[in-house]
């Protein structure tokens, strides 16, 4: 199990990765001027106009990245529910409420 | 966007996120000062891109410490409880006249918890005394161990004064919601001064923490428009390179090094 959530961070490390070299790369060539700040704000990334620029691929990178840890948590608490371990099942369990309570205040 | 501007940010990035790695530090302690001063950010974008950087090294160097199961990670959820609460806090706290007196009781703390380690590393000679389960640990099973490659021995270990550790991580989430740093730095001393958790897992399961706690404040920071993706993105791919060779030397390493 730990191997298997091992894996999917290298792989997420790795798509974070390749997103963002690519977003990078096509905004310095292509001389993307959606967002000449480059400042990212999520009503313009969920609505704005035109849609996926490369600006795009660099904040799903972000966005991949901040998913990571959120797995983390969510399968450690899988893990100890397979193990019948109840008082961690609630700890990982309000841990993980409070992560994505922490974002939702940031989305909302 | 210059290319010397990117690549100064991915160089700044790459050896904050090696030491960060190697140290369980976010590495933001590092990086903000000198994105601030080397070159020119306004503090909030340095932080911007600071917070999602923290998320990069927790997540670059957690699967190479995950694949040497060094990581605590009942003890890491359990204080994660108290930092992930602090960064909420600290995300909802309106920066004002209070930020002085916060800084007072951060700096306060540090000191306080480095003072400890160096007593301990005086009068021992080693980064860690073992210590036996308090009622708390007892009740939730918080020690741990590991095999640690440098003694080449199995090492087993309780923990102590768990409730102070807990308040001081609660204290790190906070400074970590305000500012964009990891808070790594004063989780590990909570683990390892206060609680007589080793160096080793205690960079290992602090780093599994800051990620949680970065993560939980990130969304807030991109809600604020302090995330610039010109910046932000040559400094997270510098951390997860950088990220990724501190975690590999920091389990070569003995704990006293550190």
């Amino acid at each position: 199990m730990e191997l298997i959530v091992s894996r999917m961070l290298n792989l997420g490390v790795i798509i974070c990765g390749v997103t963002m070299v690519s977003g990078l790369t096509l905004i310095w060539f292509s001389g993307d001027a959606s967002n000449p700040s480059g400042v990212l704000s999520i009503d313009w990334m969920l609505w704005g106009d035109p849609f996926l620029q490369p600006s795009h691929l660099i904040f799903m990178g972000f966005l991949i990245l901040v998913a990571m840890p959120v797995m983390r948590v969510g399968t450690s608490v899988i893990i100890y529910v397979y193990e019948r371990d109840w008082v961690y099942v609630t700890i990982a369990g309000i841990v993980l409420t409070i992560l994505l309570a922490g974002m939702f205040l940031g989305i909302k | 966007m210059t290319l010397l501007f990117g690549a100064l940010a991915l160089l700044i990035a790459l050896s904050s996120g090696f030491l960060g790695a190697l140290l369980g530090l976010g590495g933001g302690i590092i990086m903000v000062p000198l994105l601030v001063f080397a070159l020119g950010l306004p503090i909030h974008i340095a932080a911007g891109a600071s917070i999602v950087a923290v998320v990069a090294t927790s997540t670059a160097s957690a699967s190479v410490y995950m694949k040497d199961k060094v990581t605590n990670m009942r003890l890491g959820l359990f204080l994660a409880l108290a930092t992930t609460l602090g960064a909420v806090t600290g995300a909802g706290l309106t920066v004002g006249a209070s930020e002085a007196a916060l800084k007072i009781v951060f700096g306060g703390t540090l000191l306080y918890a480095s003072g400890m380690m160096w007593n301990q590393m005086r009068s021992t000679g080693r980064s860690w005394v073992p210590r036996s389960n308090d009622h708390i640990a007892q009740r939730l099973s918080l020690g741990g161990s590991y095999y640690d490659a440098a003694r080449q021995e199995e090492i087993n270990y309780g923990l102590s004064r768990s409730l102070p550790a807990f308040v001081i991580c609660y204290l790190a989430g906070i400074e970590s919601g305000l500012l964009g740093v990891g808070g790594g730095g004063i989780n590990m001393t909570a683990m390892n001064a206060v609680s007589g958790v080793p160096m080793k897992a205690a960079v290992a399961t602090s780093n599994f923490m800051i990620g949680v706690t970065a993560a939980t404040s990130t969304l807030v920071y991109i809600r604020h428009g302090f995330v610039d993706c010109f910046v932000t993105a040559p400094v997270v791919l510098g951390t997860l390179i950088g990220s990724f060779l501190g975690a590999q030397l920091a389990l070569r390493v003995r704990g006293v090094v550190l």
